[in-house]
């Protein structure tokens, strides 16, 4: 009996160990990658299940539909010609500015495959081609993490509320450089000065300090502004712009720099 | 031959609370497996502890969700079961000690319900699987 008792207290602290072990090995991240092709299994008869259904759908509906997406194309149409001019304009003022160019990143899709069952969903995987390490997740409403692993067409992504990803921001028209840190549920925003502290509500963009991140993008919306007494800097907490709990596509900034970020 | 069937189930249960995270509330299937598992029959652990570090890894990229909970019951239940005899009160003060890891991994309280509400009829019915073959 007491054999037993002690081969399982040896089974216990050496599984312990082991368990330790490979979560400080950097392939911790990529484990969830074993689980791409099972989710993508049983993601599949929820599509062709989406694309049953339209079957059942009645004409008027469908013809709603497609009126709708004809108006959406139109005025997507007349986006890209105003993008276009504006894009020209800006060439021309920064010439004339004498204005460095940004640094060009390569912008393609990334397919949702599944979420950390956490309600804030910390890590993400998703189906892209090319992606390396470092790249950029972007949603339609802002900055989401960056690339961790990739194994093949599958990449795992840290989201911004992960502790080890920290983003130089910045809000419009003022001189803050601030950072922003992930807490799981919510992010810190360290060195706001008490004097220069943005409203609640104001909307960190990514700054572009360090090469890592596109400047520009929506990365998080200030949710309280607290003064420390006696500090410099007051306590800042944010939230994310980007909704990837809900997203099933995302874009993906690749920089196309060569050499160390 | 139940281990397998268990481990298979839990794959499947870790994929399916991947792919549909956020679009409906689920039970932690694999977590409700395995802990029922451990509570119908205590040497599973073996293998059930594995397991559990696997799920970690899968979903929070450590082994600190779960498994150091889970590891409470074969360190526990043998001296409990030796001091009171064995029971359920103890399990089940066991098993809603292990199912509290979720709720401090950020899983909603449905979830954390939905898990219990999974594990029990399972615990139950592997007991008497358990029980007929002993």
């Amino acid at each position: 009996m007491a054999v037993r008792r002690n081969n399982r207290w040896v089974w216990v602290i050496s599984l312990v160990v082991v368990a330790i072990v490979v979560s400080r090995l950097p392939i911790a991240s990529k484990i969830p990658l074993i689980m791409a092709p099972a989710i993508e299994t049983l993601r599949t008869p929820v599509g062709w299940w989406q694309s049953f259904s339209l079957w059942f759908q009645n004409s008027e509906s469908l013809q709603e539909a497609y009126l709708e997406a004809q108006k959406q194309v139109q005025r997507q149409a007349s986006l890209i010609q105003e993008t276009n001019s504006l894009r020209s304009e800006n060439r021309q003022l920064r010439a004339l500015l004498n204005v460095a160019a940004i640094p060009g990143y390569r912008w393609h899709a990334a397919k949702v495959h599944g979420r950390s069952p956490d309600a804030m969903s910390q890590y993400l995987i998703v189906q892209t081609t090319g992606a390396s390490t470092d790249d950029v997740i972007v949603s339609s409403k802002g900055l989401v993490g960056v690339v961790d692993s990739v194994s093949g067409d599958n990449v795992t992504v840290r989201t911004i509320l992960d502790a080890s990803i920290a983003v130089p921001v910045t809000a419009p028209g003022t001189a803050l450089a601030a950072l922003l840190r992930g807490q799981g549920n919510s992010i810190e925003v360290d060195f706001v000065p008490t004097e220069h502290a943005p409203d609640v509500g104001t909307i960190l963009y990514t700054s572009g300090s360090g090469g890592m991140f596109p400047p520009g993008i929506a990365a998080a919306r200030i949710v309280s502004v607290e003064p420390m007494p006696g500090e410099i800097f007051s306590r800042v907490q944010a939230e994310p712009v980007a909704h990837w709990q809900r997203d099933n596509w995302l874009a993906i900034a690749s920089s196309t720099r060569t050499g160390p970020k | 031959m139940i281990a397998t069937w268990v481990l298979l189930l839990s794959l499947g249960g870790l994929a399916l609370n991947m792919a549909f995270s956020q679009s409906m509330v689920q039970p932690d299937w694999t977590l409700s497996l395995l802990l029922a598992v451990l509570l119908a029959h205590r040497s599973s652990w073996a293998w059930v502890l594995p397991a559990t570090g696997f799920h970690d890894l899968v979903f929070y990229w450590n082994i600190w969700g779960s498994l150091p909970w889970l590891i409470a019951i074969p360190l526990l239940l043998p001296q409990l079961d030796e001091r009171l005899g064995p029971g359920l009160p103890q399990r089940f003060v066991l098993m809603l000690f292990c199912s509290l890891s979720l709720l401090l991994q950020d899983w909603s309280v449905l979830a954390w319900l939905l898990t219990l509400a999974l594990c029990i009829p399972v615990w139950f019915n592997l007991a008497n699987h358990y029980a007929r073959s002993a």
